[in-house]
């Protein structure tokens, strides 16, 4: 068998130049297991604060639990967010390539058809 | 220099470990046959090193680098080609559009088929045709000419010669042949050894997740016949 010193050189050389990146610490999933911990933690904090504003009969501490509670809905609606976002990036990225492809098929249709005599 | 290279990788489905300690060398330009009998973890290797398995322990050299963590399809843009076991083609399209979908590695259509159809040109008279109604063997075909528009230096084969009669899996070993001594390295995987023996220039049998031995196919022959009837490797 025999060896080609070019493409061996230029593969060694384009592997060289690539990033190696952890999948562990992959957007996708942090984004993903971010967001699920921030709706917990969202979820828990407004319970809390629900809790606080029915056990006192103070006006300004029911406030500040109100706003406590307030807090943890938001935090919940950006962790959601965050989540879909982890978790629907794969699927995306898969149905654009679709879509590229199935463009690029259209157009060389229209070519071809364009092109009949 | 070895364009692959992995030192004691482990792996692992959920708890279970299938891989202990792989150590394994492809050579530049060499084709290596990796046998083995059924479940030894001969496929597991291979998506290892083509990244789209994690080793739990080890690592995967490619090109002289450690690549261990990179995407599958990093490695594929760079020139490592894996051609899975079940060959990986879209059935439902035709020849040409499965083709086609290789253009996504920035070569045009033209220069794919181009390659496609001078080292298979059967697929070229099938152009139109459904992947999915081709027999296995043009499958086969289909399925390396598309891993080969990628311009690949590291070819990965896992078994190759799966459901295809005798005679197309010596056709397409052939044709294997052909495309190492166009330069391109390559791993191959095989469950029956005696056609890969023939164009591989190393082999190594891998035995319940362990190398049980690297050798040339000629030194091989006697192993091999304990690792597949079941005696002890040595």
């Amino acid at each position: 068998m025999m060896e080609h010193p070019e493409r061996v050189e230029q593969f060694k050389h384009d592997i060289a130049e690539m990033q190696v990146k952890d999948p562990a610490a992959g957007r996708d999933r942090l984004a993903t297991r971010g967001g699920a911990a921030l709706m917990i933690i969202g979820v828990i904090v407004a319970i809390v604060g629900c809790l606080q504003s029915h056990n006192t009969s103070n006006p300004l501490s029911q406030t500040d639990a109100v706003i406590i509670a307030l807090i943890g809905v938001a935090v919940t609606v950006a962790g959601g967010a965050v989540f879909l976002k982890g978790a629907l990036s794969n699927f995306f990225r898969f149905w654009l390539a679709r879509l590229i492809y199935e463009q690029k098929a259209q157009t060389d249709r229209i070519i071809d058809v364009a092109d009949r005599p | 220099m070895n364009l692959l290279e992995l030192r004691g990788v482990r792996a692992a489905y959920d708890r279970i470990d299938v891989l202990f300690g792989i150590d394994l060398e492809v050579p530049a330009g060499r084709v290596v046959a990796l046998l083995g009998p059924n479940g030894a973890g001969k496929t597991t290797t291979l998506r290892v090193a083509a990244g789209l398995h994690q080793p739990t322990a080890g690592d995967v050299f490619v090109g002289g680098r450690r690549v261990n963590g990179t995407a599958p399809e990093e490695l594929a843009r760079r020139g490592l080609c894996l051609i899975p076991e079940g060959r990986g083609i879209f059935p439902n399209l035709t020849v040409r559009e499965n083709l086609r979908m290789m253009t996504y590695s920035g070569a045009g259509l033209s220069t794919v088929e181009d390659r496609a159809y001078s080292r298979f040109p059967r697929l070229k008279e099938r152009r139109k045709q459904i992947a999915g109604t081709l027999s296995g063997g043009e499958q086969q075909m289909l399925a390396m000419a598309r891993g080969l528009a990628t311009d690949p230096a590291l070819l990965l084969l896992d078994e190759l010669s799966m459901g295809l009669a005798p005679i197309i899996v010596e056709e397409l070993y052939e044709l294997v042949a052909q495309i190492a001594r166009a330069g391109v390295s390559i791993l191959v995987v095989e469950q029956f050894a005696s056609t890969v023996l023939g164009v591989a220039d190393l082999a190594a049998v891998l035995v319940h997740g362990r190398v049980a031995r690297v050798g040339t196919p000629h030194e091989l022959q006697d192993e091999l016949s304990k690792a597949y009837l079941g005696g002890e490797p040595r």
